[in-house]
């Protein structure tokens, strides 16, 4: 027994080793993009690499306030995915609805384009997008940015939202349809209110995608809208060695995302899984 | 795309064509908007793209610009970029989608033996997945790759080992991407697959153990054919990802040196906006395009066609 006991906890000891140098992976570029941020631009050129050092929030407050502020950028970016969150759920929820739920002419070869839309790949779309937005004089303008981000955000919300529409009882929609509710109230009064939840990471879904967005945001952006992933980048091509600078500001524009990322780690899981673990359950 | 045909239909719904008359307008009324927009929005820009692919569209030499036939195409077909991008796509795509699986599938193996703490690996796995690509290409090439002050290059040398010039030489630069990508989106497949894992049923288990049947067959046996739909989606979904990768990539290389990490995506990118060939820059981007459809069309087919009996 004893012996079994001790063999056991061998097994857990190695496996949390194992385990544990895996993990490092994943979290020691961050662990080490932050140590940087906290250096002077001389520390961070010292070879070899000095883990102690005296460090500095200089850099964060140059990154918001400095010469290199992005502040400006992050506004963008609020902007921006903002409005791309708030169309993509209006046309979407009841489009989802109406796939998931209600009787509608030629549904599956319209449901199949909606899929299809989604698998349309991105330098696709941008050159096109470049030519028409440039003779309508959209480019570098946030009606243009938005409508090109409803390109990646509008089908892949329609089909999420069909899958939680999809798991609501049907009972409650039957009572309010024998009470003689309209179509619409049914919908507003006791459809939205039960999928919530799904309505919510939806909408953590088309907002991290819009703000983490690059390819459309650099080319069809500008002087006027330009996103943080656009300054980060222009900030390496302009700045190439200042790495600690970069390091914060790239910290201080990923923070809404890392923030949204822990506090709803539950329910992006879900969302990544709604159509894996469904298909292991359905066809 | 079957999802939505299944749903049940309640008895008191199927009485009388009138009411299905009204629900249908009811339908057709909450779905337009959407899919109108998404007809102007992709259906109509793609549209654009074919027809430019067909033209000489060049902004630094405009008046040459007409109707091309399939000039773009012929010059394409006899274009050695052309088919080294397409290889490196290729290469880029199933390495990094198969060690993506491989490593995740691992991974969740492994974090599912772990009695406690596992909400560790959940929060530290969402980390690189919420990530801009693009800041994770930057990231990479500063403070991770660059030579010497870069970390890994650090390491790399004080292990002992010879240095790299991990974003300067070719074959270490298309290394480089692939395990950027990978890193960036090993966590995917791992929660996903970690997901999964936790959702199957213990009494095969239990069954298995009373037949005796070893670690290694109940992982063979029993855990991946369960598994397999998960597997599956990853699949499709990293597989389609990897074939529209950019940002990072951009970031980190920029698709050099000279060519040497270049997929289809950026020679398409490039050529229309860096070299202002406009008309050769879509007939590439639709190459890309048809290559994404027969792609996803093949892994769909997979999915439905082979293994019939593991669907329920």
């Amino acid at each position: 027994m004893n012996v079994y006991r001790h063999a056991r906890l061998l097994r857990t000891i190695v496996l949390m080793i194992v385990t544990g140098a895996l993990l490092l992976v994943w979290v020691l570029p961050l662990i080490w993009a932050f140590v940087v941020s906290l250096k002077s631009e001389r520390e961070v050129l010292a070879y070899p690499p000095s883990v102690v050092f005296e460090p500095t929030w200089s850099n964060y407050v140059d990154a918001l306030f400095g010469s290199f502020s992005i502040v400006d950028s992050l506004l963008t970016s609020t902007i921006v995915a903002t409005a791309t969150t708030v169309l993509t759920i209006a046309l979407a929820v009841p489009a989802a609805y109406a796939f998931a739920r209600l009787r509608l002419p030629a549904k599956r070869p319209l449901g199949f384009y909606t899929l299809a839309t989604q698998m349309v790949p991105p330098v696709g779309l941008v050159i096109p997008y470049f030519l028409i937005l440039n003779r309508l004089s959209w480019l570098d303008t946030y009606h243009g940015m938005v409508i090109v981000y409803l390109t990646f955000s509008l089908p892949f919300a329609i089909w999420l939202m069909v899958s939680y529409m999809e798991d609501i009882p049907w009972e409650m929609e039957e009572a309010a349809f024998l009470d003689r509710a309209s179509r619409l109230q049914t919908l507003w009064h006791i459809v939205i209110p039960q999928v919530r939840g799904g309505i919510a990471v939806t909408v953590i879904f088309v907002f991290l995608n819009a703000w983490n967005e690059f390819l459309f945001a650099v080319q069809l952006g500008g002087n006027t809208v330009r996103p943080v992933t656009v300054a980060m980048y222009n900030f390496v091509s302009v700045e190439q060695t200042l790495w600690a600078k970069l390091s914060a500001a790239a910290l201080v524009a990923m923070l809404p995302v890392v923030i949204i990322g822990i506090a709803a780690q539950r329910q992006i899981v879900k969302g990544l899984t709604v159509g894996a673990v469904k298909g292991g359950a359905r066809k | 795309m079957s999802q939505s045909s299944d749903a049940p239909v309640s008895s008191s719904r199927r009485k009388g064509g009138g009411i299905h008359a009204g629900e249908r307008r009811f339908a057709f009324a909450l779905t337009m908007p959407g899919l109108l927009v998404l007809f102007l929005t992709t259906t109509f820009p793609l549209l654009y793209l074919i027809w430019s692919s067909f033209q000489t569209i060049n902004l630094a030499m405009p008046f040459l610009d007409g109707f091309a036939g399939v000039d773009n195409y012929v010059q394409m077909w006899g274009d050695a970029r052309f088919w080294h991008a397409i290889r490196l796509t290729g290469i880029y795509t199933t390495t990094s989608v198969v060690l993506q699986v491989v490593i995740g599938l691992g991974l969740a193996l492994l974090v599912m033996q772990i009695p406690a703490g596992q909400w560790v690996f959940r929060i530290v796995a969402i980390l690189p997945i919420v990530l801009a690509p693009v800041v994770v290409g930057l990231f990479w090439r500063t403070v991770m790759l660059s030579p010497n002050f870069g970390l890994v290059d650090y390491l790399i040398q004080a292990l002992g080992f010879e240095q790299v010039n991990w974003l300067g030489a070719p074959t270490p630069a298309l290394i480089s991407v692939i395990i950027i990508h990978t890193w960036q989106w090993t966590p995917f497949a791992f929660l996903v697959l970690l997901a999964s894992l936790a959702s199957l049923p213990v009494d095969v288990y239990e069954a298995a153990r009373i037949d005796r049947a070893n670690a290694f067959q109940r992982f063979w046996h029993i855990t991946l054919p369960l598994l397999r739909p998960a597997i599956v989606i990853v699949v499709i979904i990293r597989s389609m990802i990897a074939l529209s990768a950019f940002a990072a990539i951009f970031a980190a290389t920029g698709g050099g040196p000279g060519t040497a990490s270049e997929i289809l995506n950026l020679y398409a990118f490039k050529t229309s906006f860096i070299e202002l060939n406009f008309g050769y820059g879509s007939a590439l981007a639709v190459s890309l395009l048809v290559i994404t459809m027969v792609v996803s069309g093949v892994l769909f087919y997979l999915r439905t066609a082979r293994h019939p009996g593991t669907k329920t």
